[in-house]
């Protein structure tokens, strides 16, 4: 048994992926940049920083991306906030993995040894120039596999924006489905394209664990 | 506010009623369905190993919406037809038990052999070393992890409304349809999940504490 239909509709199927592709590129970036705010928010603020901090990682570590993107989809626009859906799919799902990247940071700010800071300091390196050169190279070096796995987990929720009717792979799944009666056939290719995409972060991911090791 | 909130109480509690038998039920599953996946990959049974290693890459590396289309529309018009709440449900476990079988295997792995090597040293029989020498630390060390992922099940049951069981995002969902008040609901639905959630969080955090000796 050849999945024809699958074959047949493949290139519909691949420009979905593409666009899967754009969603997550165009969403690691803010959320990576979100979560390193949020760490350095977290571990180098004062109390009301840290309390404002502290609630949003509550909230939104609390409350499922869906929810998230109704919100942004169904409740705004009744204000007169009319978010175009594409926009606002990516701004949620940064803010969302932006609390999780946080924790990554935050960890690996933490677990830079206390000497790494004080001879920084002792050379007499202003505040930037530590950062620059000491302490981002290892925190980005030390949070990196955590990182791609989070990657893992946001391409793997961009399927969730078809909900809210953003055409991307798993939208254009449901379509070709639909019309053509064959879901085993078209949700396992699409399921098999997600494979390929986060199977490949994930071995990158690896890939950076390995390296780590001769890091210390 | 109070008055949306009367009004449609009854209707958001059996909303939530459902995702808290969802969660439930995918909790339970998972916690033995993860340990069988983590014995299967650490097994030296030929073949049963790789089997359970592709099947973990596999659930890890798909969405959780693409396998509930697949059992929910695959499976229909494959002649055995499953409720959406039992495709959900099926989903649910069959992904999340690949994240519990990886918490497993770190927690099984994380235990130094010298801790079995002392036990049987002092005497004690095989079973009784991994009773009360590998089982307690091992608990230990899988639970605060595997409540995290619990955290992360309950949150995934929301997704289950795209194939519109009666869970509370759905509830949200149809409600907002049909009401002008989508901030009243989103507010509501929000504060539900967060409940739900502190209380998981909160009796893991309890549990750390209470083993934190032994890790």
């Amino acid at each position: 048994m050849l999945p024809d239909v699958l074959i047949a509709n493949f290139g519909y199927l691949l420009r979905g992926a593409v666009v899967t592709v754009g969603l997550a590129a165009a969403t690691i970036v803010p959320s990576a940049v979100i979560g390193m705010l949020l760490a350095l928010a977290k571990v180098f603020g004062g109390i009301t920083v840290r309390a404002i901090v502290d609630v949003y990682l509550y909230v939104i570590r609390g409350v499922p991306l869906l929810v998230l993107l109704f919100f942004m989809y169904y409740a705004l626009p009744y204000s007169g906030i009319d978010v175009p859906p594409l926009f606002g799919g990516v701004l949620v799902m940064s803010l969302y993995f932006g609390a999780f990247m946080a924790e990554i940071f935050r960890a690996a700010i933490l677990s830079l040894p206390r000497a790494q800071w004080d001879a920084a300091r002792s050379l007499g390196m202003r505040r930037r120039l530590m950062f620059r050169i000491v302490i981002y190279p290892q925190v980005f070096r030390l949070a990196a596999p955590p990182f791609v796995n989070t990657c893992i987990l946001l391409v793997k929720s961009t399927s969730l924006v078809s909900i809210i009717s953003l055409w991307e792979l798993t939208l254009a799944g449901r379509e070709v489905a639909e019309r053509t009666f064959a879901p085993l056939q078209i949700f396992g290719g699409v399921a098999i394209i997600y494979f390929v995409l986060c199977y490949a972060l994930s071995r990158y991911g690896l890939y950076l664990e390995e390296r780590m090791r001769f890091a210390h | 506010m109070n008055g949306f909130l009367a009004r449609y109480l009854s209707v958001f509690l059996e909303g939530a009623l459902v995702t808290v038998e969802l969660a439930l039920a995918a909790i339970a599953i998972v916690i033995v369905w993860g340990l069988v996946v983590a014995v299967a990959r650490l097994s030296r049974v030929r073949g049963l190993a790789p089997l359970a290693g592709g099947y973990i890459q596999l659930m890890r590396n798909t969405p959780l919406l693409v396998q509930i289309y697949f059992i929910y529309f695959g499976f229909a018009m494959a002649g055995f037809g499953l409720s959406g709440f039992a495709s959900g449900l099926l989903a649910l476990c069959l992904q999340n038990g690949a994240y519990a079988a990886e918490i497993y295997r770190g927690g099984l792995q994380s235990l130094s052999v010298k801790q079995i090597e002392g036990g049987r040293a002092l005497g004690m029989t095989p079973w009784l070393t991994f009773r009360i020498v590998v089982l307690p630390q091992a608990v230990a060390r899988v639970v605060p992890p595997l409540g995290n992922q619990f955290v992360l099940i309950l949150k995934d049951t929301s997704i289950v409304s795209a194939i519109a069981v009666g869970e509370l995002t759905h509830v949200g969902k149809l409600l907002s349809e049909r009401t002008a008040a989508t901030y009243e609901i989103f507010f509501v639905l929000a504060a539900f999940y967060l409940v739900m959630t502190s209380i998981v969080t909160t009796l893991v955090r309890l549990y750390e504490r209470r083993v934190a000796l032994l890790l």
